[in-house]
């Protein structure tokens, strides 16, 4: 009796199920983390202009690199560094070497109320490490998020690596190392400029910009997979298109960056 | 609100329950009935989630079902897509993970039994399958119960084994657990503290209402 | 002539066993053994929970299980009635339920009616819809035999079914086990390791110890008349001794026995007119004489001694007494007690006792 009843309930879910199953799906857009804001209001203006949607997931470029090597049923990746893409599009994983859609810069971000002061050359920093000031402070994870890479060769050419390791928390991607220093549960971190624009996180914190030139240059290109349909084509037109580049722009994403 | 997400998370908890009932019940019973030398070693195998952390059982799922792996790639050639990073992925390591949460409880319910109990069934001329359903099943219930509500509360909260093997796929693998941490990165704390609160409450209520129920079959059996 | 009980066991491990039992229609006999001595697992056979490595089940012409033949009918495939010592009642179910559980060989719509008609015959009309634990133990007991009854059983086992009740209920389930058996046709096995329990209740009792079936009779051979040491002491004959074989008496008949420079005389006929004997003598033949008015009996091998104890059980004084040739080997007997009293007899008293030659049982010569 309870025991018929529960099999009836276990079938239910089952049957609940299936359609999900059976649905055909939008493309799957796999981004860097530093790109999401920008993504997701590119996506909302390709979805009004041809009612077509697609799914975003975002991660460190790297995890997503290896989730693409191990059969991610991704149809497109934005990576946040080119050498991912160059190095999947070699194993045969990509359509092609796929197109720059921006150079990253870094830049250091404090949270508002921060004894940090915001600024680019590192100087404040260096003083907070030798005051004492600096309790936490957040990079993205140098093994496999790009902006975390960057971000240790620019504090390695301020000469203050050494010093600030002991110091250092580590987001698994750039969006967590941002949320981190945003959240005021790190005094400052180092993070991309294109998540320091977006305006919840504007709101919150003070960013400057690190020389372009303390850092190896950061090309993000992007590439379809060879899965990819018409849908995830569209929208990879539709990102070179200029109302994506003018996103992009607005987000720091841009192709060139004048100095300043 | 990601409703997406919650109904994913749903449905991922609702087929996990459906596949696992069945083998809990039969792996439950076994355990609880038969003595072998090997015992110890099935059960352990069977805790080993228990203290396993979610990473290493995420790489070895990878490595077996991974694209490059043999039984990964008999999958794509059946399905045309990979196990890893799908939904039937994550319900695959979902039963597994889960299988202590539905076992134990499973187990402990038969060893509840009295041998009399099933000898008496058999004794009544009922043959196994009768008395599993007629006699054995409604008294092994409340540990039925707990095992189904304990893998549906602990699908629905589980992450580390999603993110390792789910990736985060809109609509296909990215379940509650995974969304608010999305959430959390992309500085939408309203909607992780709305999900959060939502899942802290599901989860709650779940499990209450569990010990209730049991509480009253308990005192019917006397 | 169906329906006979054949059982014959052999196994060395994991329990040792070694029994033969036969059981007519409608003869309740009676598995007699400590704790520990098998009779459990020689049911459990029966029953076909438990399989033994070699051996025979017969009941009438059907084969339940025979090592030779590879035959094991599972369990639900034998019809053998069990109340089990803890009943094993299925606790979800009403009583009602736990009987018609048991009647998966009838037409559904024929099971309520019968069911009740068998609680009818337990005497439990009204408590249908009770559960197990809504009775009382003898209730549930009840319940038990009506399950155990509704299968139809070609054997009926019952498993120590009374010890778990109190004194009281357990003489009534006695008296209600032992009206309701009449109406029964199949054979019946009492499993008990009480000796009252199967005097009372079985046809026949047979002895079991270590495994081993060692005897098999009326409950009066059983008691008066055990073939060994072993069953003496498992029936309860405490009068157990050794003795020398002298000859036989030309006149009488009677065998003529040395008891350690005691002679004495026994209706029995030894194997042989000399050598060593065990003999016992119950203590139902052993006779107190009197102090007002001669017993019966009493020329009958007279044995004089010191009352050692006397130990008064309800009604029935327990005495021991140290003979005169020899102390070291006690003689028990009991009398009423007010017989004990009106002789006065306590410790330290000189008393006179009489084996009656017809209850000294020889067991064994060497």
């Amino acid at each position: 009796m309870t025991f018929a009843r529960l099999i009836a309930f276990a079938l239910a879910f089952w049957a609940a199920t299936l359609p999900r199953i059976a649905a055909a799906e939008s493309p799957v857009v796999a981004a860097a983390a530093s790109v999401q804001f920008a993504l997701v209001e590119i996506a909302q203006a390709f979805e009004a202009e041809t009612g077509e949607t697609v799914r975003l997931t975002f991660g460190a470029s790297g995890n997503l690199a290896r989730q693409i090597r191990q059969g991610a049923p991704y149809d497109l990746f934005l990576s946040a560094d080119e050498s991912f893409v160059l190095t999947l599009a070699e194993e045969g994983r990509l359509r092609d070497q796929g197109v720059l859609y921006a150079q990253g810069r870094i830049g250091a971000l404090v949270p508002r109320g921060s004894d940090l002061k915001p600024d680019g050359t590192l100087e404040d920093l260096r003083a907070a490490l030798q005051d004492g000031r600096l309790g936490r402070f957040a990079i993205a994870n140098p093994e496999h998020a790009p902006y975390g890479q960057r971000a240790r060769e620019a504090l390695i050419h301020a000469g203050l690596w050494e010093a600030i390791e002991p110091h250092l928390v580590i987001g698994e991607n750039i969006a967590q190392a941002a949320q981190f220093a945003v959240s005021g549960n790190a005094d400052g971190g180092i993070v991309s400029y294109s998540l320091a624009v977006a305006p919840d996180v504007a709101a919150r914190s003070e960013f400057a910009l690190i020389p372009a030139d303390w850092h190896e240059p950061l090309g993000q290109r992007m590439a379809l997979t060879k899965r990819a349909g018409p849908v995830a084509e569209a929208f990879y037109a539709y990102l070179q298109s200029p109302a994506a580049r003018a996103i992009f722009d607005d987000y720091g994403l841009a192709l060139s960056h004048g100095e300043g | 609100m990601d409703w997406t997400a919650l109904i994913l998370s749903m449905q991922l908890a609702g087929v996990t329950v459906a596949v696992l009932l069945p083998i809990g019940i039969a792996l439950g019973r076994w355990l609880a009935v038969r003595d072998f030398r090997a015992k110890p070693l099935v059960e352990a195998l069977v805790a080993l989630p228990l203290v396993l952390p979610p990473t290493v059982f995420g790489y070895y799922l990878l490595v077996a079902f991974g694209a490059a792996s043999p039984l990964g790639q008999i999958w794509e050639q059946v399905f045309g897509q990979t196990l890893v990073f799908s939904f039937e992925g994550l319900v695959l390591a979902s039963i597994l993970f889960n299988l202590p949460f539905a076992v134990q409880p499973i187990q402990r319910g038969f060893e509840a039994i009295a041998p009399e109990i099933r000898e008496a069934a058999a004794c009544s001329g009922m043959a196994p399958l009768t008395a599993l359903r007629r006699v054995e099943l409604p008294l092994a219930w409340p540990g039925i119960l707990t095992a189904m509500v304990l893998s549906f509360a602990h699908t629905l909260g589980e992450f580390g084994i999603v993110l390792m093997v789910g990736g985060s796929i809109p609509g296909e693998t990215r379940t509650v657990a995974i969304s608010i941490y999305d959430k959390v990165q992309s500085f939408d704390d309203s909607g992780a503290a709305q999900m959060s609160a939502l899942l802290l409450v599901i989860s709650l209520v779940t499990i209450a209402l569990t010990f209730a129920f049991s509480r009253r079959i308990g005192r019917r059996l006397g | 002539m169906s329906g006979e009980l054949h059982v014959t066991l052999r196994q060395d491990a994991p329990i040792p066993l070694e029994a033969q039992i036969d059981c007519a229609p409608g003869e309740m006999l009676a598995l007699m053994g400590p704790s520990g001595s098998g009779k459990s697992t020689i049911l459990r056979a029966i029953a076909g929970t438990y399989r033994a490595r070699e051996g025979l089940v017969r009941v009438g012409g059907e084969t339940w299980f025979s090592s030779a033949e590879a035959t094991n009918l599972p369990p639900h495939r034998r019809a053998a009635g069990i109340v089990f010592q803890s009943y094993a009642l299925f606790p979800h179910m009403t009583a009602l339920g736990n009987v018609m559980a048991a009647m998966g060989h009838m037409p559904t719509e024929q099971r309520a009616p019968r069911a009740a008609e068998i609680l009818g015959q337990v005497r439990l009309s009204g408590l249908e819809d009770r559960r197990p634990a809504e009775l009382s133990g003898g209730q549930q007991q009840r319940v038990a035999v009506a399950r155990a009854l509704a299968r139809e059983p070609r054997v009926l086992l019952l498993d120590e079914p009374f010890s778990a009740v109190d004194r009281a209920t357990r003489h009534r389930l006695y008296r209600e086990i032992a009206d309701l058996r009449r109406a029964l046709k199949m054979p019946m096995i009492l499993v008990t390791h009480d000796l009252d329990e199967a005097v009372t209740l079985a046809d026949r009792i047979t002895v079991l110890h270590k495994g081993q079936t060692l005897q098999t009779g009326t409950p009066e051979e059983i008691t008066t008349k055990p073939n060994s040491e072993a069953v003496a002491r498992l029936v309860d004959v405490r009068n157990l001794y050794q003795g020398q074989i002298l000859g036989r008496d030309q006149d009488t008949g009677r065998t003529l026995i040395d008891w350690n420079g005691l002679q004495i005389e026994a209706d029995a006929t030894a194997a042989d007119d000399t050598g060593e004997v065990t003999w016992v003598i119950p203590d139902g033949f052993v006779v107190l004489h009197r102090r007002d008015r001669p017993s019966r009996g009493e020329h009958e091998n007279p044995v004089p001694g010191i009352v050692e104890n006397v130990l008064a059980i309800g009604q029935t004084a327990h005495v021991t007494l140290r003979p005169d040739h020899a102390p070291e080997l006690p003689v028990q007997f009991s009398v009423p007690l007010h017989v004990a009293r009106r002789n006065g007899l306590e410790r330290g008293v000189r008393a006179t006792v009489s084996l009656l030659s017809h209850g000294l049982h020889l067991l064994h010569q060497s």
